[in-house]
């Protein structure tokens, strides 16, 4: 009896291990089939000169994936411009001002937003944002625009942004124990200051883990930014522009892949290099957190 | 001791349904690619199913670069294609047959301020060059006389497809190098062009007109070419009024081609699946009557007996 | 001095204030928008319905074909992703429960897995399918958007099993058990709200997904039989019916879209109302 209780053990232990490294590996081995797929590229140019290239010309045999990196990154900068203040406020004033109701409504809300299709997002974008974009806020900063911008895909992408930050935050500040904020104020503080001081320092672990889920979110967006942010392959200051982030390249080419030479290499290689970017990201936010835990 | 019961029962479900499938696979065509083509094959699939109902279609859109990358990845049985096959893709084993002819076409908004005066001189395929390929135009008035200046903004497609890449041969270019503001999809950037009256885009004609009504869709008008660089539209130029006079205009080879081009089924290598063959040998010949009413252009008896060959 | 603390603090409250009742302005703009447009297209045939050819067209139909495949990946995802994940997690808070330091390196990895976009999954997905010579298909959705939902999984379950307190472990053991008899009999029943939330979680994201079954789970007009048929998903259903020309084909794409919110918004709802019940009940 004894016996086949260890044995069980034993087993299921052995599998649990197995479920764990395989987990684990998991991104390695997406990278590594990535990167056989991508290899063809590397017989004619080395990585470095593909991620920092400007020139796109498939047709050609050249591949230069800056114009992409850099549209991602401006669009993802853009919307975390948008979405951050707008959570940061918005979730301090659910949690510490307003009545529970307000947020018991809110979750509903939040969890609708957050499961809605990409294509919505982008059908929505289409609709409302690039002629908000080419009508008023574009003439607002002295600006042409046709509306499929830069800007309209940050805009999007902080909404899409929104009910995933703002639920974090949420949570985050409300596992703050009510007992300090109440020292906080018998000592004297006004309510604000106890806000300022204590919540928000004791979720700032929190708050930068949020962001940095927004942010990984915003970078890996595919289709919603691919409907309004105009796809032009270029490198541009002005938010107004039409750019062209990494993903979208994936998606739009993906019936060019075997028709031109090393087009899926390409592809492939774009993956890659929005797993590592991503993945980078994702490691400085912790490695960041984990910093100021210690503290 | 219950978990494994149900672990036996689902890779028993999962062996006997993989069983069952065979038979069921081999009446089964798979079709994916391009939107030019989408609303024949649609036609087509409902007609050979009312002779023959044990044949059972997948049919979806994606664009003309999927369905020659699901063709050659052997994950559909045909890919429906709209552009000229490239040396690459014959080199990856390309099998194809022509089907149909039709074409791609220069939109504009119907409210935009210059039509008048393009629909009397027209733009000949140079102006349209310096328009899609050079990308220096940013006024209409630099190409259209006695016009106001008003803003041009170029739309182009963003996904990989056989209309874009059909105008840009016309233009003596590859998609690539139009530049424009890339919409994804054909509706997509037939909307782009209605809502922007300064744009200037290109259409399928199945997008531009409609069949239902034979006329051009709601807040679309085309630009007419100028063929014979003469500044002005003549009356042999002037087809654009309705659906049927500009596919007798592609028909009698008047419109140049390209941007006129000819549809494809393509795959990889010669089709296996019995199912298939037959169904593409009625489309070449059957099917055939279906072609006009259906919004497109049918090819000629000699190129279609040279199909036929090749399923042979 | 507490003139200024006073203003500062009104003048946040404003603040905030703005933000929070535009933010659920805009929120609920959108929700309006796509409802209102959603309820117009919607009609009892297109929830019953598959599509007849040339559906996207202006045929008639509607989208069962596409509401049962989503359903079918999300659900054989889940349980690979369950099969996988929930040892994974479990091994996590059993064996390692003494070992704080690689427990720490583990979860870091894992929250590091959490942002890989579903494109990444799915460009994998499909060289693995060429590589496997798969069709696309029910089972290459399958697999990929198992991958993609399997860190969510371990993720939600290991959260909770973190707050489990340690005596009780020790507890168990002292009295017998071995590592997998406490895993499986106790930390699971203490647990089982962050199961239930893990499960709906990771099978609300799954079924609306776009990116992953792009390429990898193809589509079709029909319901899919067996594993090796190509299966239509809601999210693509929508993107192909935004994609035709005939306006009232994309009036539909709005009402699909209603369909696919009400089923995540029901997941979403009960993940909720489930973890508040079984969270009473800890401890017993």
């Amino acid at each position: 009896m004894l016996y086949r209780r260890v044995l069980f053990d034993k087993i299921s232990g052995f599998w649990m291990v197995t479920t764990l490294v395989t987990i684990l590996l998991l991104p390695m081995i997406i990278g590594t089939g990535l990167y056989i797929k991508a290899l063809p590229l590397f017989e004619h140019q080395s990585v470095t000169s593909l991620a920092s290239s400007s020139i796109w010309a498939p047709n050609s045999g050249k591949f230069g994936f800056w114009p992409f990196i850099a549209g991602s990154l401006y669009v993802t900068v853009l919307s975390f411009l948008f979405a951050a203040p707008i959570c940061l406020l918005s979730a301090i004033y659910l949690t510490q001002f307003s009545s529970t109701k307000l947020i018991q409504v809110m979750h509903p809300v939040i969890d609708v937003l957050a499961g809605l299709p990409s294509v919505i997002y982008g059908v929505w974008g289409i609709l409302i944002v690039v002629p908000f974009t080419s009508k008023i806020a574009a003439p607002f900063f002295n600006a042409t625009s046709s509306g499929y911008s830069i800007f309209a895909g940050g805009l999007v992408l902080a909404i899409m942004c929104i009910p995933y930050m703002l639920n974090m935050l949420i949570e985050v500040f409300n596992t703050v124990p009510v007992g300090l904020k109440e020292a906080s104020l018998s000592l004297g503080a006004t309510f604000w200051e106890s806000i300022k001081h204590v919540v928000i320092r004791k979720s700032y672990p929190g708050i930068i883990s949020a962001f940095g889920l927004g942010i990984a979110k915003a970078f890996g967006e595919t289709i919603a930014v691919m409907m309004v942010v105009g796809n032009q392959v270029r490198i541009t200051r002005n938010p107004f522009d039409s750019g062209y982030p990494l993903p979208a390249l994936i998606a739009n080419n993906y019936g060019e892949m075997l028709s031109i030479p090393m087009y899926d290499s390409a592809l492939m290689f774009a993956a890659l290099l929005l797993l590592v970017i991503i993945m980078a990201i994702n490691f400085i936010f912790r490695l960041f957190i984990y910093k100021t835990r210690e503290q | 001791m219950k978990r494994n019961n149900l672990i036996y029962f689902v890779v028993f479900a999962l062996i006997l349904s993989s069983c069952a499938s065979s038979k069921k696979k081999e009446q089964t065509i798979s079709i994916s690619g391009a939107f030019a083509l989408y609303p024949l094959v649609i036609k087509w699939s409902e007609e050979y199913q009312k002779e023959h109902p044990e044949v059972q279609f997948n049919i979806t859109g994606g664009g003309a670069g999927k369905g020659m990358a699901d063709a050659l990845a052997g994950t559909i049985d045909l890919g429906m294609f709209s552009r000229e096959i490239a040396q690459e893709e014959k080199n990856k084993g390309v099998w194809w047959v022509g089907l149909t002819i039709d074409a791609v076409v220069p939109t504009i908004s119907n409210q935009n301020p210059n039509l008048e005066q393009l629909k009397i001189h027209g733009l000949t395929r140079d102006e349209f060059k310096t328009i899609f390929i050079g990308g220096t135009i940013t006024d209409w008035n630099q190409i259209v006389k006695e016009i106001q200046p008003n803003k041009l903004t170029v739309y182009t497609r963003s996904d990989a497809c056989g209309a874009a890449e059909t105008w840009a041969k016309y233009l003596g270019a590859k998609q690539e190098n139009i530049k424009g503001i890339g919409i994804f999809g054909d509706p997509g950037l037939t909307e782009a062009v209605v809502k922007d009256p300064s744009g200037i885009a290109f259409n399928n004609t199945a997008f531009a007109f409609d069949i239902k009504t034979g006329q051009k869709r709601a807040g679309v008008d085309v630009v007419p070419i100028d063929i014979n660089n003469n500044d002005v539209i003549d009356t042999e130029e002037d087809f654009y009024q309705s659906f049927e006079s500009v596919l007798k205009a592609i028909a009698e080879g008047v419109y140049p081609s390209p941007p006129a081009r000819e549809l494809y089924f393509v795959a990889k290598g010669k089709p296996t699946k019995q199912a298939t063959l037959d169904f593409i040998k009625w489309t070449l010949t059957d099917g055939q009557k279906y072609i006009t009413e259906a919004g497109y252009v049918p090819i000629n008896q000699e190129k279609i007996n040279q199909y036929l060959e090749k399923l042979n | 001095m507490n003139r200024r603390k006073i203003i500062e603090e009104r003048l946040f409250k404003l603040l905030a204030g703005i933000a929070t009742y535009s933010l659920i302005a805009i929120l609920a703009f959108i929700i309006l928008v796509i409802f209102v447009k959603g309820f117009n297209a919607l009609t009892f045939d297109m929830i019953i319905k598959t599509p007849k050819g040339g559906f996207y067209y202006g045929g008639e139909g509607g989208v069962l074909n596409a509401i049962i495949g989503s359903l079918y990946i999300a659900f054989g995802a889940t349980l690979i992703a369950a099969i996988i994940g929930i040892p994974a997690a479990l091994y996590i808070n059993v064996h390692l429960i003494k070992k704080k330091r690689t427990q720490n390196t583990i979860r870091f990895l894992l929250d590091a897995l959490w942002g890989i976009p579903s494109i990444v999954y799915g460009a994998f997905g499909f060289t693995l399918m060429l590589f496997l010579g798969m069709n696309a298909s029910l089972l290459a959705g399958i697999i990929t958007v198992a991958l993609l939902i399997t860190p969510i999984m371990v993720r939600t379950f290991d959260e909770v099993l973190s707050t489990i307190p340690i005596g009780l472990h020790e507890a168990t053991l002292a009295l017998g058990s071995t590592k997998t008899e406490m895993a499986l009999k106790v930390l699971f029943k203490q647990g089982f709200s962050g199961f239930i939330t893990a499960i709906l979680l990771a099978f609300g994201r799954g079924i609306g997904d776009a990116a992953s079954v792009l390429f990898t789970a193809g589509y079709t007009d029909l319901i899919p039989v067996n594993l090796d048929e190509p299966a239509a998903t809601l999210p693509l259903a929508i993107f192909f019916q935004l994609g035709s020309p005939i306006p009232e084909v994309r009036e539909r794409a709005f009402a699909s879209a209603t369909i696919l919110t009400f089923i995540i918004l029901a997941i979403s709802l009960g993940a909720r109302f489930l973890s508040k019940q079984y969270s009473k009940s800890n401890l017993k």
